[in-house]
């Protein structure tokens, strides 16, 4: 399929793209690796009469580790995340989901800026900065402002920026030495998109469960903690039984869809193996 | 006369294809590329419901939309309204009911596709929904909705009886399998031009599988002489059985009519899904008895399949599935029952495979099951009982052509398996989930499986689908040049390229010039039921020989100065229909396969990677091993992914995954490496004792990973595509139960 018609321009700068957004109003579309927007575009999901496309503003990719927080640009790829030494040793949940996204082709486009900001509940990059308490620097009409990860994804395909807003950078704070995180992912097909995935970043000290954060994909209707998860292990010895007795919970409130892949039986099932081996994981059980 | 022997790129040799390097570049016209100066492009209104009357359709607002030339309804058809391959019951554009949702209702020719999208918009379709049937046991039921107004909704039913079909067996197993309908997913869209000629008539460039079918459907819908409906063959991005059937082609050829300019219809993907027949679902109902020592006694079975809104070929794919319901086995008893129903749902027809793929899946099911109950190996009770040359079928057939089916077990066991590493140590990507990671290989199982199975080459039951060849030898600068023409597609298959290797190993001339074709010579019947290397090719060489004969009249090719040419039809043997009892002679002859699949399933998610796939196959002679080998790859990429994902799912008849993105086929990484072994024991009576080699692996397949599944996770797997939910236990197997009207 061919996208609606639709006018284009290529701002080199973030204040020039809020005032194109200004401008245009509910016309417009923030476009970056185009991924995500440009199929829903040919499927006429989405038709935007005009198109901001941010791809051109220099500085919106890197990735730094700075005062606590490890920070990266709206337009970093998912290969680069994939990559970068800093993730794998830092945050190694996010070069886990990294790799996990489509194929090499998609990952060479798509942004993290423009999967968070898509607020797709199947997408893999919400559930780890979900779970990783992350925070969005969006600039607007009125300037900068910091929205938290739980305020962020608002529903499917919903996120908390206003339509004039773009999103700037994301903050993750930076974990503990000893933290350790993995993305487990569940697709009936290779390369494809999750059904149900987890992540898990967990701070063991000593023998004990220190911090444990739980991300879900698949599970609701926007990425969802496993706070029941969470909260059983926290402060608990990182061993098998205490891990199986929390992981049951996984799927407590949630409300897992029913669709053409999986009944909410499942996904449930799903939730609760898929943290119980990643727990296992991170605690070094595997 | 001898073969000539010593020309490069003769048969026997992996030519190269003749098509590969321009589809490789890009250079290829497909038939979605044909263009026109001043073409207008053409849109197709669908039906939303999958039953429904339609009271009116108001189509003034699209008429005066914008660039819109024509607006056609079924009152626009000027001749016959309807077409069908079997059965003439398919409307050009529904009048009056319509049967399926994606029914075609209206057509719009405009400037642009656009344009014409906006129009379809504008037309308002007053319906009177009506109550659907979209099962296939509650179409049998009395009081169903009548789809065609006959006495029931049955489109055909036989029965065969064989032997003593009450003999009493020692051990009985039984069993109920259930197969979902697949979509060919061809990756070229339906796709044609038609122009309008000076004489009134039309020419249509359209991708198919058969030319001189088409045309003879179209042409008396438009109300005109079959010559004035010429046909072209556009090119063809794959077809599996999707391209019988007619689709955008009339509806091409009335807007062209119409506006008195070329018209062009693509489908998308989407409507793609809606514009051809499918593989039938099936749900087959199965009991085998044998005697203590192994040996089959009594096979029954009765299968029931969905054909969907028309009539296409649903009757010879029951009558398939039927006929080989009892395997490639030696049955001296058999009652086997098929019967083919309308429903609401999308239309079904020809699939690579054409009924035996979920025959196999069943019978095979069955056979391990009967193994398992006699406590036999699964593998010494299938070449106990193993068909061969001289065998009496069920159909009373007598097996005169190759049937190594012992030879086929035999080889297909001994290919080595690839070694079970321990999970821990392994890369990621060869763990299930591949690409996605759901672990380090916790709760891993593996099963290995087999399967047996065959299928009829060629059209059966009496049909006569010979094929014409024309060759002309001629010299020009550059030496001899052979010309051909057939009416013959290469539907991806490779048969131009095999047509090639013919002529230069026939003639002995190294320079081939394909002509492209068309309706201007006689029919090549279709690019399907694995027949045309044996039809066209036998063609080919009866032409060749005819030009040959001559030539050596003339003092050979050093003397070749006059263009010699020479016409010949290839027929293949006599068939015939199958009597009340199905008893009769209906299949030219067969080929046979063997598969064995290595799985490995995480047994607690119900996740799935196959690890191999070997496959043996009765091949009589490989013209191109590296074709053969192809379509082995290829057919066996089919039925994994039958056998693991690809379903269209229907709710209430509506189609839910039309898409590539939720109709689920295997990528790359999801394929394991295939081994095959070809068994070359030539087929007495047909050109080069070559056979068909197109659909055999995706008759074995599904059924050969079902069966390792089973024995990976020891659960009964009576449905395909298996879910990772009834894998990891999560849903209740099938319960068996009689029959419907037993
Ligand atoms: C074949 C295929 C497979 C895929 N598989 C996966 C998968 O397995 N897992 C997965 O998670 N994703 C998958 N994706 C999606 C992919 O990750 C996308 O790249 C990503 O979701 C969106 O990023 P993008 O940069 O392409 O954003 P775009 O498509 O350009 O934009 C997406 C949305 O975000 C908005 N947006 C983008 N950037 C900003 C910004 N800086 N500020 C404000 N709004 C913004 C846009 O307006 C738009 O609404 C797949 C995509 C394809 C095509």
């Amino acid at each position: 399929m061919i996208p609606a018609s639709f006018d284009y321009v290529a701002p080199k700068t973030l204040p020039e793209a809020v005032a194109e957004l200004v401008k245009h109003g509910d016309e417009a579309k923030v476009l970056a690796g185009g991924h995500s927007l440009i199929p829903l575009m040919k499927l006429r999901l989405s038709t935007p009469s005009f198109i901001v496309d941010i791809g051109r503003i220099k500085d919106l990719n890197y990735i730094r580790e700075a005062d606590g927080h490890i920070a990266f640009g709206a337009l970093t790829t998912h290969h680069d995340i994939e990559f970068s030494d800093l993730v794998k040793r830092r945050l190694p949940v996010l070069s886990s989901a990294a790799s996990q996204i489509g194929d090499p082709q998609v990952r060479n486009r798509g942004t993290i800026g423009g999967a968070a900001a898509h607020a797709d509940p199947f997408g893999d990059f919400p559930a780890c900065l979900l779970a990783l308490d992350a925070e969005f620097k969006v600039v607007g009409p009125r300037g900068e402002r910091t929205i938290a990860a739980k305020d962020f994804f608002v529903e499917t395909f919903t996120n908390a920026l206003e339509p004039q807003e773009v999103l700037r950078e994301i903050r993750v704070p930076s974990p503990p030495e000893g933290s350790a995180g993995t993305y487990l992912k569940f697709s009936r097909r290779s390369q494809d998109w999750a059904i149900v995935a987890v992540a898990a970043q967990v701070t063991v000290k000593g023998h004990a469960v220190e911090r444990v954060a739980i991300g879900l994909t698949g599970m609701g209707s926007r990425p969802l903690r496993g706070s029941a998860v969470e909260q059983a292990l926290r402060g608990k010895p990182a061993h098998a039984e205490e891990i199986r007795a929390a992981a049951d919970r996984a799927a407590d409130g949630s409300d897992p869809p029913q669709d053409l892949n999986a009944s909410p039986e499942y996904r449930r099932h799903l939730a609760t193996v898929l943290t119980r081996r990643a727990l296992e994981q991170v605690t070094g059980h595997h | 006369m001898s073969v000539r022997i010593g020309i490069r790129g003769g048969i026997g040799e992996s030519v190269r294809r003749v098509d590969g390097e321009p589809k490789v570049k890009g250079d290829f016209e497909y038939a979605s590329d044909l263009s026109r100066e001043g073409m207008l492009w053409g849109a197709t209104l669908r039906s939303p419901h999958p039953h429904a009357r339609i009271r009116s359709i108001d189509i003034q607002a699209a008429v005066s939309s914008p660039g819109v030339l024509a607006v056609l309804l079924a009152g626009d058809v000027p001749g016959k309204k309807t077409h069908g391959l079997d059965e003439a019951d398919q409307p050009v554009l529904a009048w009056d009911v319509v049967r399926y949702a994606g029914e075609p209702v209206a057509l719009v020719a405009a400037e642009d596709l656009e344009l014409a999208r906006e129009a379809l918009k504008k037309i308002v379709v007053d319906y009177e929904v009506l109550p659907a049937v979209t099962d296939m046991e509650a179409a049998l039921s009395p009081d169903a909705p009548r789809l065609h107004g006959k006495a029931n909704n049955i489109i055909r039913s036989l029965r065969i009886l064989h032997g003593n079909p009450d003999a009493k067996a020692d051990v009985w197993v039984e069993g109920i399998y259930e197969t979902g309908m697949q979509d060919q997913a061809p990756l070229g869209p339906e796709a044609g031009l038609a122009v309008p000629a000076a004489d009134g008539g039309v020419d249509l460039y359209v991708a198919t599988q058969w030319l001189h079918v088409d045309q003879d459907q179209i042409a008396p819908c438009l109300d005109l002489p079959r010559e004035k409906v010429r046909l072209h063959l556009g090119g063809v991005g794959g077809a599996f059985g999707a391209r019988e059937d007619l689709s955008m082609h009339i509806h091409a050829c009335l807007l062209a009519l119409r506006t008195k300019r070329p018209v062009k219809i693509v489908y998308g993907r989407q409507e793609s899904f809606y514009g051809h027949v499918h593989r039938h679902p099936m749900r087959i109902w199965m009991r085998h008895g044998a005697n203590r020592d192994g040996k089959l006694v009594n096979v029954q079975a009765y299968l029931l399949s969905d054909g969907g809104a028309y009539t296409s070929t649903s009757g010879p794919v029951i009558g398939n599935a039927t006929s080989f319901a009892a395997g490639p086995y030696e049955v001296p008893n058999a009652r086997l029952e098929g019967t083919a129903v309308f429903t609401n749902n999308l239309p079904c027809g020809a699939m690579r495979g054409f009924g035996a793929v979920q025959a196999t899946f069943a019978y095979e099911a069955q056979m391990d099951e009967l193994a398992r109950a006699l406590e036999m190996d699964p593998l010494e009770l299938r070449s106990r009982n193993a068909l061969h040359t001289g065998t009496v079928m069920p159909t009373g057939q007598l097996v005169s052509g190759a049937a190594p089916v012992r030879e086929l077990i035999d080889r297909v066991a001994v290919l080595p398996v690839p070694p079970d590493e321990p999970a821990p140590d392994r890369d990621p990507m060869l763990l299930p989930g591949g690409a996605g990671h759901v672990g380090h290989g916790e709760s891993l199982k593996r099963g290995i499986g087999f399967a047996v199975g065959y299928k009829n080459i060629g059209y059966s039951e009496g049909f006569d689908d010979s094929s014409q060849a024309w060759v002309r030898l001629s010299r020009d600068r550059d030496g001899p040049l052979a010309r051909v023409k057939t009416a013959a597609v290469d539907v991806g298959q490779g048969l131009d390229t095999i047509v090639t290797q013919i002529v230069r190993t026939e003639l002995g001339v190294e320079r081939v010039a394909l002509e492209q074709p068309d309706t201007r010579i006689g029919s090549a019947g279709s690019s399907s039921a694995s027949r045309q290397t044996m039809m066209t090719g036998g063609a080919v060489q009866l032409a060749c020989r005819a030009v040959r004969e001559e030539l050596d009249r003339q003092g050979g090719l050093e003397r070749l100065n006059r263009p010699i040419e020479a016409s010949r039809t290839y027929h293949h043997r006599v068939t015939g229909k199958l009597d009340e009892n199905g008893q009769g002679d209906p299949h030219v002859t067969f080929a046979f396969a063997a598969a064995r699949a290595v799985v490995e399933v995480d047994t607690e998610l119900g996740l799935v990677r196959v690890v191999q796939l070997a496959v043996a196959q009765d091949v009589g002679r490989a013209l191109n091993p590296q074709s053969v080998y192809g379509q082995i790859e290829g057919g066996s990429a089919q039925g994994l992914g039958l056998a693991l994902m690809e379903e269209i799912e229907l709710t209430d008849g509506k189609v839910r995954n039309a898409s590539f993105t939720d109709y689920l086929i295997p990528t790359i990484l999801d394929m394991p490496p295939v081994v095959s072994e070809l068994i070359e024991e030539p087929e007495p009576g047909v050109p080069f004792g070559a056979k068909g080699v197109g659909e055999f692996s995706t008759v074995v397949v599904p059924a050969a990973v079902a069966a390792a599944l089973r024995q990976a996770t020891g659960r009964a797997i009576h449905r395909i595509p298996v879910k990772p939910d009834d894998l990891a236990g999560l849903r209740p197997a099938l319960a068996y139960r009689k029959p419907p009207g037993s």
